[in-house]
């Protein structure tokens, strides 16, 4: 499957953003393999709509999951309406974050 | 007509009360005034001239984009156009669009080759005019509570105001503008022959006057700087700023406590002080 983790850093050891739509990275993995490519976020500094803008990146790598600290209204509804499970409130490394989900820890 | 513009990028410095002092001081030289409250979120114009805005003299329209869903090929052209990040689209779905984040551009129907994207005319705003004195009218655009992106409406009570200002010729035209350098400050000040920038010496006044410099620079627009409670603070605060954009202080007006009181009751008109 598919993740997407909000991270404040390019790597696995990245904390994971409190933001998500101004979140500086996204770090796409797959679960099973762990393989992960990160991206930068460009719409970290949009005058408005950072939520709709990141969620479309992550819309676009076909993520099924993401994981942050805190998402928006705005990018909340959109990634809902495309089917993209939201799991916020989530703190400390991506790689612990990985390890938590991949238990089914994190819901 | 000579075209003014009052701003000054901080909020708080005094534009409204400025825009009004000018205003008096062009009437009282006999001179036709119209002044145009563009600060369209929040006017005020009306409160410190004692007046009331009654029945609207025109209703302000924006277009906004609603899908026609048999057209849509879904090919994502309008949310990769969207610079307002107001278009989304999960792949090979249909594009939804956040109104709250649309300003109105019509940049989405433009660029759809199926034509699937329709205009749809919406209630924005309202302007509304008073006539102050025999010779000072005020025009006052006013957005609808909750409208995030209010430039629309700036652009439209410009129109309404130029149209005005063709019936009435006045020999001045002033645009109070609204604090900051977005869309309705930006729509304010086009097509201008002069902005004067309203600040204060402090820190943020300077550090706001930069951006509006810049601004009124990218726009092509003359600025001069009317400095504020000018004997509080510290001048020395916003001079790197005049370097900068090699533009002089026309007018320095010191703290007035018997300003404040009139500002606070609503009566400056005919208040005198530049």
């Amino acid at each position: 499957m598919k993740i997407c983790i909000a991270t404040t850093g390019p790597d696995l050891g990245s904390q994971i953003s409190p933001v998500f739509g101004r979140a500086p990275y996204f770090l796409i993995i797959d679960s099973e393999t762990e393989e992960f490519k990160s991206i930068e976020n460009k719409s970290a500094q949009a005058f408005r709509g950072a939520g709709i803008a990141a969620a479309q990146t992550v819309a676009n790598e076909k993520a099924e999951v993401v994981i942050t600290g805190m998402v928006g209204p705005n990018a909340q509804m959109v990634l809902e309406q495309s089917g993209i499970k939201v799991i916020s409130g989530v703190s400390g490394t991506a790689k612990e974050a990985l390890e938590k989900f991949k238990k089914g820890e994190l819901k | 007509m000579k075209k003014l513009v009052v701003s000054g990028g901080k909020g708080g410095v005094g534009k409204s009360t400025i825009a009004i002092l000018f205003a008096n001081k062009f009437t009282k030289e006999g001179k036709k005034v119209l002044l145009c409250d563009c600060d369209v979120e929040c006017p005020n114009d009306y409160l410190l001239l004692g007046q009331k805005l009654k029945k609207s003299a025109e209703k302000v329209y924006a277009e906004f984009p609603k899908l026609n869903k048999k057209k849509c090929k879904k090919c994502g052209l309008c949310a990769k156009t969207c610079r307002s990040n107001a278009i989304f689209q999960t792949p090979g779905k249909y594009p939804i669009f956040i109104k709250d984040l649309c300003s109105a551009c019509g940049a989405c129907w433009i660029i759809c080759p199926q034509k699937a994207i329709e205009p749809q005319t919406e209630e924005i705003g309202q302007v509304f005019v008073n006539r102050v004195k025999n010779n000072f009218w005020l025009v006052t655009g006013s957005a609808k509570a909750g409208l995030e992106e209010t430039g629309p409406v700036v652009t439209q009570t410009k129109k309404f105001v130029l149209k005005l200002a063709k019936k009435i010729k006045p020999d001045f035209l002033l645009f109070d503008t609204a604090p900051g350098t977005h869309c309705p400050v930006i729509s304010a000040i086009l097509d201008c022959d002069l902005v004067y920038c309203v600040t204060e010496p402090t820190p943020m006044g300077a550090y706001d006057l930069n951006l509006i410099l810049d601004l009124c620079q990218k726009l092509k627009v003359p600025a001069k700087i009317i400095l504020n409670q000018a004997d509080l603070g510290d001048k020395r605060k916003i001079l790197p700023a005049l370097k900068k954009f090699k533009v002089k202080i026309e007018k320095e007006i010191p703290y007035s406590k018997r300003l404040v009181e009139a500002y606070s009751k609503g009566q400056l008109l005919n208040f005198e002080l530049l």
